[in-house]
């Protein structure tokens, strides 16, 4: 199959996801794909998460054009217009250039026709497999036909062919025939075998026999070719590798002449299967490249037991996946990240082997109401939990373990579950927590820490256990080495284990089909300054997939893969995306009596048999506005929805019920019928009346109930549709195309790049005389990026940029207006200006803090690490005369005053330190910190400083370094906490990390009318899942305005703010939504408690007026005004009063008994 | 051991350097209540170049190569290594305590080395006599009776195995020699 497509997506977790939405809002067609069975990657799989300790991913679904989306839960499912999900497929190739990419594809079948597949589970039921289930972490077993989630929408079971015993029992059960092994393609599949040696062909001809596969002989290479070139229709060509390498090289070559697609199977014999396995993967042989061609090999002599079942499912392979080819643009790598494996079970810490030790990942699954225990925390051997203890860094900053880096994610995984763990058992459930350095570098992650601390009583110990041991009562006692020099021994009922990321399985075969490299850790290798950049131009990547990094992070890094891929998309002009669809104008049937058409589709035979259909045809009846009940047989086929389409041209309906099985599914079927029919498809639904006649609970009142719900879930559509309302005309918004970028810093003019890109005109606004804001004080990064030159070039190319007019030495005095049209007033050297704009992007920056102790700006030899930098790099500062140096970090931060992490003074100070003792080795560099924050990949460099021999020293808040001066060289006292000990340091220079504040803000917060968080940094929608957005809609952040940040961070954060603001930029107009909120003025009182409930900041007092105004385009129909309203006087659209209180009614009829006409004949 | 040979003291630190004080190997360690300093605060005087206090503990004589800590050192430190390395040092040097660390060591070895296996009536001998401490021999006396009782002493030397493993330590003395 051949397909075009905007943008390829490759895996489809939170980043993925992110990646194709952003891509796909802006209008471009995205092909998401991903190799598991479901969507949603790990996170299908959590249920909470921090701040809020709840989910939150709905908060990514589209704002605005919200009816080309799903609407529900996006980790029950995804779909958009723009978007094609392609789940169980795999990347195996990518050719051509950016902008023309070929990406071939396997497809692997589930087995299970989607379209039949009615989700009743009978197959599950009779399946005699029992294997652990990977959504439960494998706390439960599942058949090899299952469910890959339980909660996704639509939910179709898949076949695990890997562990399938061929049964056929499920085949068997399918009530509609959904389930497909190919059983009868078998007769057509012809397997050519190639073999010198008769007495193995006899043999090889009778496994065959048993197998019940048509087979031909040939004894030799040219037998075998002219068979093939006389057109045999061979389905597969099974090769004996006896015949030696050369024949079966020429075999294979002449084969994939004749019959390119033509399978080829290797039989290897004793010593022959090196030379198989180099046909089969070329990379396997020493040299690299060798012959290839092959599918697979095996090994001779064949057995009965093996190679039928072998050849059985390659059968049903072969005859059900697909091979895919897709037309892109760009592509973007968002393959996630693994758990570490704590195994193996005589490691240390005795998982696997004691009950009670577990993942964190499986200590989520038994807190999620859809695990294991359905939200119990207990253990495998049913002891009740009270003592918790949390290991961090299993599998992190452990070099035995093969990871040099810090999995970044623990630290706060780990905070978040000892909170929900007291929250699940109550306050006596004591919650431990032992870690090395306790990573809270993220946005509000130190405030969350200290208040599990101080509030919530969770235990930090910061110790490494080395082992867990069981005593006699199945109770787990942990050892470590305290700060005191003691060894200690706690005991714990449950043990959890934070395990680190690890680069997923199969990175290696994707990088090498996506053509791009993997660094030193394993992961896949991006840019120092271009983080979303792989080393293939055109190939982006998102997400964890290019380091360990939270929900935030990835979704900023989606955001900034996407806008590479967009960028890609405009210069190569890929194939636009879906031609926008003049809005059909409908009849306004608001003035009608309802006359609703209800269809129910009978063509699964569940429905019938379980549910009487004649007196729940009698019943609908009888509701006074249905016009007619029919029956139609399969609404799924276009037969089916023919049939709908001619009742509804016959009976003239103004509104329609369809009950079906997957109404999700019918969500663009509507559209079309409405256009068709001159309906609005808002006064059509489709309602799931099959989910209640699956097989259950069995009993006298089954029946009834069952009965009972089906009727509801159609009378409570029904009561739903008489009340909707009609659809007013739409408002729209003539967008104003250009943006407004606040701030001339690295961020600000990165995404005023990437906006004008795009051939938008960007107004960028800078106080200072000059642009470069930060940046301009770096010279180098940690991860050897050239900071100079990317300011350099940026800033020319922002200077040059024809779409580009910057404002130096300017300020905003004043901004009004909604997204799509912003009128803002400048103040600048030439005077006055005015802009109208339709996206607003803040990136205000930030500096560095100064806090003027410790001798800051009274003794030379104290500076500040951006200070020590600078003069590194402009040779001010003599190295070799130095003796020893010392350094101060979180000097006044992650404190009252400033109690956040500035994120990037340990990095800086890392390499700092790492360029001092470049320079001179002998150089003591004596470090004093509270926690390194070497998150990531930096963690490497923090083994590299540490191995050059600078010392590092912890210290408590509470006891500070002391700094005296002697003859104006600084002299540092700290307590050493593993000496126990004062350490008295004399040193040449001080060195203090002062960190990071916000720039005044309180003007933009002013003009703009956006919020600010308790430490000065702009207040993002959502810390997890709109991170560059505002509440308000068409204003976004990047930057140090965001929170503390490095360089490559900044600029991800600026390309993520750019794609968002794109999203409105390429839509001429933008409408309004179909449910918003309205006020009835007569019975509003202007209390004014909905101003300030709405989240959106979509309400106003029009004081002239005395009436509330709801701004329809910032409206997102959440209803959160009409639940505070104390008079009724705000209604949400389609959700009056009335027509829920109908639709309640209809839903809690107690059924009369009604006589159906069979009974009335008696 | 390789590396620097003129310092060892930079030796023991480079061997150290990338520890991360977590704690690993004085968690694991089975003998640290005997230790006067635990191995983590050892390796950190190394690291602040307090050599006179690292030689001056006994904490390496106390080690019994369990090589436990070095198993588990997250950062993959030759733990074990150093003590063994600390233990050669301090006999190099003579330092204090390093003539009673060392008799055991030195009983040890010759001990098997004649017989070819431990002979503990002889062992303890030879120790108890270099030791020249009556109080310390006496305290040793309930653990003897108890192992003599349980057959687990043998006063008499057999002598099965005699001088078997002195071409092993003739090696090593020849090694120790050439380095």
């Amino acid at each position: 199959m051949r397909k075009e497509y905007g943008a390829l997506v490759v895996g489809a977790g939170i980043s993925g996801i992110r990646a194709a939405l952003d891509l796909a809002v802006s209008g471009h067609k995205v092909a998401l794909v991903d190799r598991r069975p479901h969507h949603g990657g790990l996170l299908a799989q959590l249920d909470h998460q921090f701040p809020s300790d709840n989910c939150g991913m709905c908060k990514m679904l589209p704002l605005m054009a919200r009816d080309s989306s799903s609407q529900y839960c996006l980790r029950k499912g995804l779909y958009h217009d723009n978007i094609d999900i392609w789940l169980n497929t795999e990347l195996t190739g990518l050719e051509g250039d950016p902008g023309q990419f070929q990406a071939s594809l396997t497809r692997r079948s589930t087995l299970v026709d989607p379209a039949r597949c009615i989700s009743c589970g009978e197959c599950a039921a009779v399946c005699p497999v029992q294997v652990p289930n990977e959504f439960n972490a494998g706390l439960s077993e599942r058949g090899a036909v299952y469910l890959p989630v339980p909660h996704a929408i639509p939910n179709h079971y898949v076949v695990d062919l890997e562990h399938c015993t061929r049964c056929w029992k499920c085949f068997e059960a399918c009530p509609t025939g959904a389930i497909d092994f190919k059983l009868d393609q078998r007769d057509g599949f012809r397997v050519l075998a190639v073999t010198p040696d008769s007495t193995e062909a006899q043999e090889l001809l009778s496994l065959l026999d048993k197998a019940g596969f048509p087979a031909v002989f040939a004894l030799d290479q040219e037998k075998a070719l002219d068979l093939l070139a006389d057109g045999d229709p061979a389905g597969l060509l099974l090769v004996d590798m006896s015949m030696g390498e050369g024949v079966v090289e020429r075999i294979i070559n002449r084969a994939a002449e004749l019959r390119p697609e033509l399978p080829v199977v290797l039989l290897a014999g004793a010593g022959e299967s090196d030379a198989a396995a180099r046909f089969v993967d070329p990379e396997e042989s020493p040299a690299g490249g060798g012959p290839r061609g092959a599918r697979e090999w095996i090994a001779k002599p064949l057995e009965e037991a093996v190679f039928i079942p072998w050849l059985d499912k390659l059968h049903v392979r072969l005859a059900s996946d697909e091979h895919l080819v897709f037309d892109v643009g760009a592509v973007i790598l968002a393959g996630g990240f693994d758990c570490h494996d704590p195994g193996p079970v005589d490691d240390v810490l005795g998982y696997g082997r004691y009950p009670g030790v577990v993942t964190a990942l499986e200590f989520e699954r038994m807190l999620s109401s859809s695990g294991p225990t359905g939200g119990r925390l207990v253990r495998a051997d049913g002891k009740p939990v009270r003592r918790i203890a949390w290991i961090q860094c299993v599998g992190s900053r452990d070099l035995q373990k093969g990871a040099g880096w810090c999995s970044s994610i623990c630290c706060m995984f780990s905070v978040k579950e000892a909170l929900l763990a007291k929250k699940a058992l109550g306050d006596e459930v004591e919650a431990t927590i032992f870690f090395m350095d306790m990573r809270t570098f993220g946005k509000d992650f130190q405030r969350y820490r200290e208040r599990a601390e101080n509030e919530e009583g969770v235990r930090f110990v910061r110790a490494r256990p080395h082992s867990v041991i069981t005593d006699w009562q199945g109770g787990l006692n942990v050892g470590w080495f305290g700060d005191d020099g003691r060894q200690h021994e706690d005991g714990f009922d449950m043990v959890v284990l934070a395990v680190g990321a690890r680069p997923p399985k199969g990175v290696d075969k994707l990088a090498r089909a996506a053509g791009v490299e993997l660094n030193e850790h394993g992961f896949v290798a991006t840019r120092p300054l271009a983080p979303a950049r792989t080393s293939r131009h055109g190939v982006f990547a998102a997400g964890a997939f290019a380091a360990p990094r939270d929900i935030a992070e990835s979704v900023i890094m989606a955001g900034a893969a996407a806008q590479g891929a967009a960028r890609m998309i405009k210069i190569h002009d890929v194939l636009a995306g879906m031609q926008r669809e003049e809005e059909p104008e409908y009849p306004d049937v608001s003035r009608e009596e309802p006359r609703v058409l209800v269809a129910v589709c009978s063509s699964c035979p569940t429905l019938e048999q379980r549910l009487d259909l004649d007196r729940l045809f009698d019943r609908l009846e009888r509701l006074h506005s249905v016009v007619s009940v029919a029956r139609v047989g399969s609404a799924c086929t276009a037969e089916g929805w023919g049939e709908v389409e001619r009742l509804a041209r016959e009976e003239k309906p103004n509104r329609i019920l369809i009950g079906a099985c997957m109404p999700y599914a019918y969500v663009p079927r509507l559209k079309e019928l409405g256009r068709t029919v001159g309906l609005n498809p808002a006064l059509m639904d489709v309602v799931d009346i099959y989910t209640p006649t699956f097989p259950g609970e069995e009993g006298p009142d089954a029946a009834g109930r069952r009965e009972r719900e089906v009727y509801a879930a159609l009378a409570t559509a029904v009561a739903r549709l008489e009340g909707a309302d009609p659809v007013p005309p739409p408002v729209t918004v003539n967008v104003a195309r250009a943006a407004l970028v606040v701030g001339g810093g690295v961020a600000g003019m990165t995404a005023a790049v990437a906006v004008a890109d795009h051939g938008y005109e960007v107004c960028l606004v800078e106080k200072e005389e000059e642009l470069g804001g930060m940046c301009m004080r770096l010279y180098s990064t940690l991860e050897g990026g050239d900071p100079r030159k990317h300011m350099e070039d940026l800033i020319t190319q922002v200077e040059k940029h024809p779409n580009i007019t910057v404002f130096k030495d300017s300020r905003v005095v004043l901004s009004q207006g909604t997204a799509g049209r912003f009128r803002t007033a400048m103040y600048t050297p030439r005077g006055a200006l005015r802009f109208e704009h339709g996206v607003t992007i803040l990136a205000s920056g930030g500096r560095e803090s100064k806090v003027y102790d410790y001798g800051f700006k009274v003794h030379k030899s104290v500076m500040t690490q951006l200070r020590l930098e600078e003069a590194l790099a402009t040779g001010t500062l003599d190295v070799s005369e130095l003796q020893r140096v010392v350094m101060i970090q979180c000097w006044r931060s992650r404190d009252e005053e400033r109690n956040y992490c500035s994120r990037v003074c340990c990095s800086q100070a890392l390499k700092n330190i790492l360029a001092l003792k470049a320079r001179n080795p002998g150089l003591e560099i004596v470090v004093f910190y509270r926690d390194m924050m070497a998150y990531g990949f930096k963690e490497a460099f923090y083994t590299q400083a540490r191995r050059a021999g600078a010392l590092f020293v912890r210290y408590e808040p509470e006891r500070k370094p002391k700094v005296g001066f002697d003859g104006g060289k600084p002299v540092v006292t700290g307590l050493d906490p593993v000496l126990g000990r004062e350490v008295q340091v004399r040193a040449d220079l001080l060195v203090l990390s002062s960190g990071v504040e916000p720039a005044e803000t309180d003007e933009l917060v002013e003009i703009f009318g956006v919020e600010t968080n308790r430490d000065g940094f702009f207040q993002e929608a959502e810390s997890k899942w709109r991170p560059v957005d505002f509440l308000k809609q068409g204003i976004y952040l990047c930057g140090l305005a965001h929170s503390p940040m490095d360089m490559a961070e900044a600029i991800a954060s600026a390309q993520a703010a750019a794609q968002r603001a794109l999203r409105i930029l390429n839509a001429e107009t933008i409408a309004r939504e179909t449910v918003v909120a309205q006020v009835r003025h007569s019975l509003c009182s202007l209390c004014q408690r909905c101003v300030t409930a709405c989240p959106y900041g979509a309400r106003q007092v029009d004081l002239e007026h005395g009436r509330i105004v709801v701004d329809e385009i910032l409206c997102q129909g959440c209803g959160s005004c009409a639940a505070v309203c104390p008079n009724s006087a705000t209604v949400l659209t389609g959700y009056h009063d009335g027509p829920v209180m109908a639709l309640i009614d209809a839903a809690l009829e107690e059924p009369r008994h009604v006589e159906t006409p069979k009974e009335r004949e008696q | 051991m390789n590396g620097n040979r003129n310092d060892p003291a930079a030796e023991l630190r480079e061997y150290m350097a990338a520890c991360m004080q977590c704690g690993t190997c004085s968690a694991s360690c089975p003998n640290a209540e005997f230790m006067d300093v635990s191995p983590r605060r050892l390796w950190r005087l190394a690291q602040l170049d307090r050599m006179d206090d690292v030689l001056a503990s006994r904490t390496f004589w106390m080690c019994s190569s369990c090589y436990s800590c070095m198993l588990r050192c997250p950062r993959g430190l030759p733990t074990t290594r150093a003590m063994q390395a600390l233990k050669r040092l301090a006999a190099q040097q003579g330092a204090a305590g390093a003539r009673r660390g060392q008799a055991f060591c030195r009983a040890f070895t010759e001990n098997v080395e004649r017989y070819g296996r431990v002979q503990e009536g002889a062992l303890m001998n030879t120790y108890l006599r270099r030791r020249a401490n009556p109080a310390l021999a006496l305290s040793y006396v309930p653990l003897g009776w108890k192992l003599l009782r349980r057959g687990k002493l043998h006063l008499l030397p057999g002598s099965g195995h005699k001088g078997r493993l002195a071409p092993l330590v003739n090696k090593v003395r020849e090694m120790e020699a050439r380095s």
